[in-house]
């Protein structure tokens, strides 16, 4: 009989996991005072967290499914086309998968760099989607910038922890994300 | 065996057919896909307004009964007060009724308040948006105004059956047609100067040249009742600063919104009670 390989799901949830912790965050820093400054305000983005392990640890199919439930899943939260996020972390997902035999994928500093150029990667293609409808853009990139350094910052700070969450929860459910196989205990 | 260079790019290829796939995919199925991982997410979207709840009423039975006393002495003053501005409300709205009847005039959009915790706020460069813990449950519709204590915080985009989104007037993508206090003249309103170390701000424009205002003795910007569904007279914020418009006709400007915007808690969406009006 056929075993249900759930290696997609686990990336899944630990991506909406991510996704629901950020949400929060953002809430929180919607408003708040810092220092002397009375009004700040700050959005993290971390979407290219969510590509990292699907693009270097698991194999492309399931790591293509795992991305782009995610992508759906963040597109129903913003209001972007719905399908804008799942065709840009798809995008990414497939450059990673192109020239993933070159790289070290075992090694978590990898994992952080390739995060921080993805979310880069996310961040100005997003912008340059919704930034046409600001009735000024140069203020408009001001913000978004102060945003960007604040999502890589936070990003430097979360990837080893987010990426060892999801190989320790592959290791509970005893699967190889490589391949889906038992691990033999 | 597919050749090598194909193998490579294997991904790029699976990408583009899932790209025209989703081309040809209905709207309607998008639509329906979209509602139902809001609707997944929803309760975790929820939660923590629930658990700050929960944290507040923990963090009031603290309080001791002096401190209760005292509470319940200020709110007894405030609700005296309200008690005659509800007097009052009610002699204008006769008064309303009264001049309607005689000049023969369509009677003013009715609405029904419905207050509404915010669960979430969602502040970018990109949008500003809040999701409440009030839907289709409620009766709450697409395009209802949502207001609070200083004034317009945004329209209702998105309905679920618990939640709904609201546009915030600050965001890029909210536009509404809006008045100086005193004058009937429609401008346009639109949000989205959201720096990350300033008060949000709005812009406003074709504004009539003999409207002046600056940082000493700005004007009151209100709804205009024209074009939309909001009620005229809901304070959106001040105007600011007013300079020439580049052909010379009308006047731009920027609009100070209320920084309370970016802590709200509790807000009201007026509920229209004849839709086919608007």
């Amino acid at each position: 009989m056929r075993r249900l390989d759930l290696r997609w799901l686990i990336v899944l949830l630990a991506n909406l996991l991510l996704s629901w912790l950020v949400g929060t965050a953002n809430s929180y820093l919607s408003h708040f005072s810092f220092l002397w400054i009375d009004y700040c305000s700050v959005h993290l983005y971390v979407g290219g967290l969510f590509v990292v392990y699907s693009a270097l640890r698991l194999d492309s199919k399931h790591g293509l499914i795992a991305v782009a439930l995610t992508g759906l899943i963040m597109d129903s939260l913003e209001p972007v086309p719905f399908g804008t996020n799942m065709l840009l972390l798809g995008l990414v997902h497939a450059t990673l998968l192109y020239g993933r035999r070159r790289f070290p994928r075992e090694g978590s500093i990898f994992g952080i760099v390739v995060a921080l150029f993805a979310n880069l990667f996310l961040i100005i293609a997003l912008s340059f989607l919704m930034v046409g409808s600001n009735p000024r853009p140069g203020e408009a990139w001001l913000r978004i910038f102060v945003d960007l350094l604040a999502s890589q910052f936070l990003i430097l700070l979360i990837a080893p922890w987010f990426l060892a969450l999801q190989d320790r929860s592959m290791q509970l459910a005893n699967i190889r994300p490589d391949t889906g196989r038992r691990v033999a205990l | 065996m597919l050749p090598k260079r194909f193998d490579q790019a294997r991904p790029f290829a699976t990408l583009g057919i899932i790209l025209l796939a989703w081309l040809f995919v209905s709207l309607a199925v998008k639509t329906f896909t979209r509602a139902t991982f809001f609707e997944i997410q929803a309760p975790l979207v929820v939660a923590d307004s629930y658990v700050q709840d929960l944290q507040t009423f923990w963090s009031n039975r603290l309080h001791s009964k002096d401190e209760l006393l005292k509470a319940g002495q200020q709110i007894a003053g405030l609700i005296a007060d309200y008690d005659y501005g509800v007097q009052q409300n009610k002699n204008l709205e006769a008064e309303i009724l009264r001049l309607e009847n005689l000049l023969n005039l369509p009677p003013m959009p009715a609405f029904r308040f419905e207050p509404a915790r915010v669960a979430r706020r969602d502040f970018s460069g990109w949008w500003q948006r809040i999701v409440i813990r009030k839907g289709k449950n409620y009766g709450i519709t697409v395009g209802s105004p949502v207001v609070f204590a200083g004034g317009v915080v945004g329209r209702v985009t998105e309905v679920y059956i618990y939640t709904s989104v609201v546009d915030l007037i600050t965001s890029p993508t909210f536009r509404l047609a809006a008045s100086v206090t005193g004058d009937s003249r429609p401008l346009s309103y639109q949000g989205g100067l959201n720096d990350s170390f300033k008060s949000p701000r709005g812009t406003v424009e074709f504004v009539p040249l003999d409207i002046f205002a600056n940082s000493s003795s700005p004007q009151r910007l209100v709804t205009s009742g024209l074009g939309g569904v909001f009620p005229p007279g809901l304070s959106i914020g001040e105007i600011k600063n007013l300079e020439p418009s580049a052909d010379g006709l009308f006047k731009n400007g920027e609009v100070a919104l209320d920084e309370r915007l970016g802590t709200l808690t509790e807000v009201t969406v007026l509920v229209p009670l004849n839709p086919e009006e608007f």
